[in-house]
């Protein structure tokens, strides 16, 4: 407790504490190796914005609206044709509209022309820059091609539907294997676009293309043909489009403040890149931009794109007054960002012992009709799955990214991993069923394990030198913990002969962060009260991520993670970070925490050894005091925090600053089991329970972390059996809501297992590795799985649905009435 | 037009236009904590109570809600004097960025006011109308089972919703027996 006079006692005389060190053995905090030795980070720490959020008093951009009382709310006009130009923007009766204070078009004064891209990445961006704010060239429907600030949110939509908006229809394309196509409508010029992917070729709407080669594929392909100990396996896969399904829809707040700079309060994953992404756009210094982000209603990548803020500011010049612009759940599921559709082909040469030998993946990813993020996850869709077979001596990738009249596609948890697990998962399944191998068997005889060196994640790289070393792998104990947990062992039949039952097994891995191409930064200052202030770039987004950098700081200097106040991210104030995305907040700013942190525990030490006249070495950090461990004397952080800054001698603020980045980038591991009965005269299906087992390194709050793993499992599930967007023929979105769109509900979500399997990885903060993608990505290659060994038939495009399985069991009857 | 409503037990008038929800009316008059995910019924993070029933009010034009008792997440405890069924969800982790959970609270105290012991299969179904994007709903479902016998255990009578005009008492005497 913080007194207005002072600690209690005197603050320079040695006191000698009675209380036991918590940390086992005297280790010093930041350098133990397991949970035993760990104190703040190990604990289920409370979310320490828990308490509001259940008071309803967590504030999102949407509530800041109140704080503006000449805001305007904004709507957006968007295209209702997939592809064409606008030839004609009749805005007289929207202007006319009482309390309408601006409409934007293409044309208007100041509205910024210059290509841009969405992607919220670093600079340089490896996206295209083929976007414009506003746009005459509409390529989707749901292309934003007028805008309007006014009064209210009603009146606005009333001007936004009153303006008159002529177009050319153009001939659209909606399968990627038709775009590329010779005669294929040309979807981009590509003079209008600064590309610098590899492979694009706009004549055929490829968007990027790339590949890769370990070891000599076509060799082992020849060797296969000659040789009767050697299988060849083929699988093709489809996935389709899968919307975020964000809680808090996109939500900017713009203006222009009282120093003459443009403030936002946005809903972003990545404040910096879109200050920086805005200030390029709007022609202005970056200094005359700041974005705040306030409480998010959760990203999974949707608002790594900056998909509404430029509209909002550009809205807020024209008006002059702040506007906010949120977008409609019908604009959430056409016109902001999703998860790329996929499909493809692999084929694999096995040994009849269950030695791989080779794997060829080929790739093709429906960008839609924009670039952001398309080469980058289209690789990601071979790349991230790939290491789990690491020791497969021949491998080869072919991705491409391929343009169509749809919806444009950005990142989402997993970033092409769901995608390439569905695919890479039931290939090694089916490979174990043609040589009679159990599944487990055979994946344990080929999976990666800990001291290998692996490459399939630089495959694309050309040269050598880019092998990861695995410092950490509890593959093999996550496979064992989930096959007892779901019962793999003892499946009891069902007594109806129609009706079977099996589970189904798949890994997955990922990384923590994008390796050579990540920043954190950290700043923390001690108050007199012997709390902390943190301040991070780290994003939290409704992840717990504040809460975990508190107790990384905690742990660090003997402090209780609620004695470390977490202040959240503002371009203006927090130190630089690249954003909440590829799963690198708890590694990579993580590990600045624990620098900036240690910097300020050495200072403390430093006032300690002078008060008490011990040597440094000497001491430790626990149980909120810093102890002398020889003669067992101490000082409170709280009279330490006093006589640092209030001493007779010396006064300093205690503060520690630290950068981290890092080449590293570990990948967690998970072994994802599904258990699920199959009526095989219906095709339906239930799943009784799905199970992930995670080695996520050391778990940084158990709780949170196994939130993170249920989250992760839920959206995974959605992609197996649930969710799926489709389009008309003209290409119009057939799901316009939450009713059309088949988001797991309390009802049908299937009873959800997270274990964790704690690791040490010993390149991370306390040895954590990352957890919130990983478990996204193999509840599709799981259930379709359990769904073969159950009624072996195989399902090989998302999502599985009860006509699928239906038809794929008439199939084989037919097929077996011809024997 | 004028609406008029108990609102968490207090009586105030409210303005509102002819296409104004419930859930519009009331974000403008400051009650945020009630959260916009659709404005078509579909998500249930506007959860609140209209004379004990839970409600979506994107959906309920603010019109109909004239002369009743609405009740929001406003109403129940505040941080330092958690409601038993808000400090339920806390204890279980059951919320992460929080855009679903006071509309979840405020399906959760509808469902105990009307069954105090609900199955897990009850709970299930009761909330199905409330999604969540984050959780997976496992802690959610915990946390509603929790809630209950934390009411149980304090007095039962004042679990009862009355757009909030029993709720301090309801709060003090569930903390002496639930809460730390
Ligand atoms: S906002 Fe009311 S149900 Fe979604
Ligand atoms: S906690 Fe995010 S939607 Fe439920």
């Amino acid at each position: 407790m913080s007194r207005p006079d002072g600690p209690s006692g005197d603050q320079n005389a040695k006191s000698t504490s009675s209380t036991e060190p918590g940390s086992a053995d005297g280790d010093t905090p930041d350098d133990v190796s397991s949970a035993a030795g760990r104190d703040a980070v190990s604990t289920a720490a409370e979310k320490r914005d828990a308490r509001k959020i259940v008071t309803g008093e967590a504030k999102y951009t949407a509530d800041y609206g109140g704080q503006f009382p000449d805001l305007a709310e904004a709507a957006v006009r968007r295209s209702d044709i997939a592809h064409g130009v606008v030839t004609d923007i009749d805005t007289s009766d929207a202007e006319a509209i009482e309390g309408v204070y601006a409409v934007l078009t293409p044309d208007s004064a100041g509205m910024p022309d210059g290509p841009y891209t969405s992607a919220g990445q670093s600079y340089p961006e490896p996206s295209p820059w083929d976007l414009r704010v506003l746009r005459r060239r509409v390529r989707y429907v749901g292309d934003p091609i007028a805008a309007v600030a006014a009064k209210d949110t009603d009146t606005a939509r009333a001007a936004a539907r009153a303006i008159d908006v002529t177009y050319e229809e153009r001939p659209a394309v909606f399968d990627p294997d038709a775009a590329v196509s010779e005669d294929a409508p040309r979807i981009h010029d590509p003079d209008a676009v600064e590309n610098v992917q590899s492979g694009a070729d706009y004549d055929r709407n490829v968007e990027a293309h790339l590949a890769g080669e370990i070891g000599d594929v076509e060799a082992a392909f020849a060797v296969a043909a000659e040789r009767d100990d050697r299988s060849v396996v083929e699988t093709t896969w489809e996935t389709p489009y899968q919307s975020h399904c964000v809680p808090e829809p996109h939500t900017t707040i713009a203006r222009r403040d009282e120093d003459d700079r443009y403030h936002l309060v946005s809903s972003t994953q990545v404040p910096y890149h879109v200050r920086r992404q805005l200030a390029h756009l709007f022609d202005v210094p970056i200094r005359d931009v700041r974005v705040t982000k306030p409480q998010i209603g959760a990203g999974f990548g949707s608002k790594q794109s900056m998909v509404i803020e430029p509209i909002a500011l550009a809205l807020a010049i024209a008006a002059d007054r702040p506007v906010k612009l949120e977008a409609t759940r019908a604009e959430e599921f056409h016109a902001m960002r999703f998860r790329r559709p996929s499909r493809g082909r692999i084929r694999s040469v096995v040994t009849d012992d269950g030695d791989l030998q080779a794997i060829d993946m080929s790739v093709t990813t429906n960008s839609g009709a924009y670039g952001p993020h398309g080469m980058t996850a289209a690789v990601s869709v071979g790349k991230k799955p790939l290491p789990l077979y690491a020791g497969t001596p021949n491998l080869r990738l072919d991705a491409t990214a391929v343009h169509t009249n749809l919806p444009v596609a950005g990142a989402m948890r997993g970033y092409g991993a769901p995608q390439g697990h569905f695919a890479v998962e039931t290939h090694i399944a089916e490979i174990a069923r043609e040589i009679g191998m159990d599944p487990i068997a055979f994946r344990r005889r080929n999976l990666i394990g800990e001291g290998d060196v692996e490459t399939a994640s630089a495959i694309l790289k050309s040269g050598d030198g880019h092998g990861r070393r695995i410092r950490s792998c509890g593959i093999d104990e996550c496979i064992e913990r989930g096959k007892a947990a779901i019962g793999w062992d003892d499946v009891d039949q069902p007594p109806e002969d129609h009706r079977h039952r099996a589970c189904g097994v798949a890994l997955a891995t990922q990384g923590s962060g994008i390796p050579g191409d990540e920043l954190g930064a950290a700043h923390i200052k001690m108050n007199e009260d012997g709390s902390f202030i943190l301040q991070t770039g780290a994003v939290d987004l409704g992840t717990g991520a504040d809460t975990v950098m508190a107790q990384i700081a905690a742990e660090v200097l003997g402090a209780r993670p609620e004695d470390i106040l977490v202040q959240p991210s503002d371009t203006d104030v927090s130190p630089f970070d690249y954003g909440a995305y590829a799963s690198s907040t708890t590694y990579v700013t993580g590990q600045a925490v624990r620098k900036a942190a240690t910097e300020a525990r050495d200072q403390l030490f430093a006032v300690v050894a002078r008060l008490l006249d011990e040597p440094v070495d000497d001491l430790v950090a626990h149980d909120r005091a810093v102890h002398a461990e020889s003669s067992g004397s101490s000082v409170t952080l709280e009279e330490l925090g006093y006589a640092s800054i209030y001493g007779d001698d010396a006064r300093e603020q205690v503060m520690g600053e630290a950068s981290y980045s890092t080449d590293e980038s570990p990948p967690p591991f998970a072994a994802q089991f599904a258990d699920v009965t199959v009526d095989e005269r219906t095709g339906e299906f239930e799943v009784h329970e799905l199970v992930c087992a995670v080695d996520c390194g050391a778990a940084i709050n158990p709780d949170l972390a196994r939130g993170q793993i249920t989250g992760a499992m839920h959206m995974g599930y959605e992609l197996a059996a649930g969710g799926e967007l489709t389009f008309d023929e003209e290409g119009r979105p057939n799901v316009a809501g939450f009713r059309d769109y088949g988001m797991p509900r309390t009802a049908d979500q299937p009873p959800l297992t997270p274990i964790l399997v704690e690791t040490h990885e010993p390149t991370g903060p306390f040895g954590a590795k990352s957890v919130a993608e990983v478990p996204t990505n193999a509840v599709p290659p799981a259930l379709s799985n359990a769904i073969r060994r159950a009624v072996d038939v195989r399902i090989t495009d998302l999502p599985i649905t009860p006509e699928k399985v239906k038809s794929a069991l008439d199939q084989r009857r037919e097929s077996a009435d011809d024997v | 037009m004028k609406i008029r409503l108990t609102l968490n037990g207090e009586k105030i008038t409210l303005d509102a236009s002819r296409s104004d929800s419930l859930l519009d009316i009331l974000r403008r008059a400051g009650y945020t904590g009630t959260k916009r995910g659709c404005e078509t019924g579909d998500c249930g993070f506007c959860t609140v109570l209209v004379d004990g029933d839970a409600v979506k009010s994107c959906i309920r034009p603010a019109a109909r809600a004239d002369e009743s008792a609405v009740e929001t997440i406003e109403d129940l405890g505040t941080q330092a004097d958690l409601h038993p069924i808000q400090a339920a969800f806390v204890d279980n982790a059951a919320l992460q960025c929080g855009f679903c959970t006071p509309g979840m609270i405020m399906r959760t105290k509808a469902l105990l006011a009307e069954n105090p012991d609900p199955e897990k299969a009850e709970v299930r179904e009761a909330l199905s109308g409330n999604l969540c994007r984050c959780t997976g709903y496992e802690n959610i479902v915990s946390a509603v089972a929790d809630a209950a016998d934390r009411l149980a255990a304090g007095d039962r009578s004042d679990a009862a919703t009355d757009g909030g005009r029993q709720r301090k008492q309801c709060t003090a005497c569930d903390y002496e027996g639930v809460q730390e």
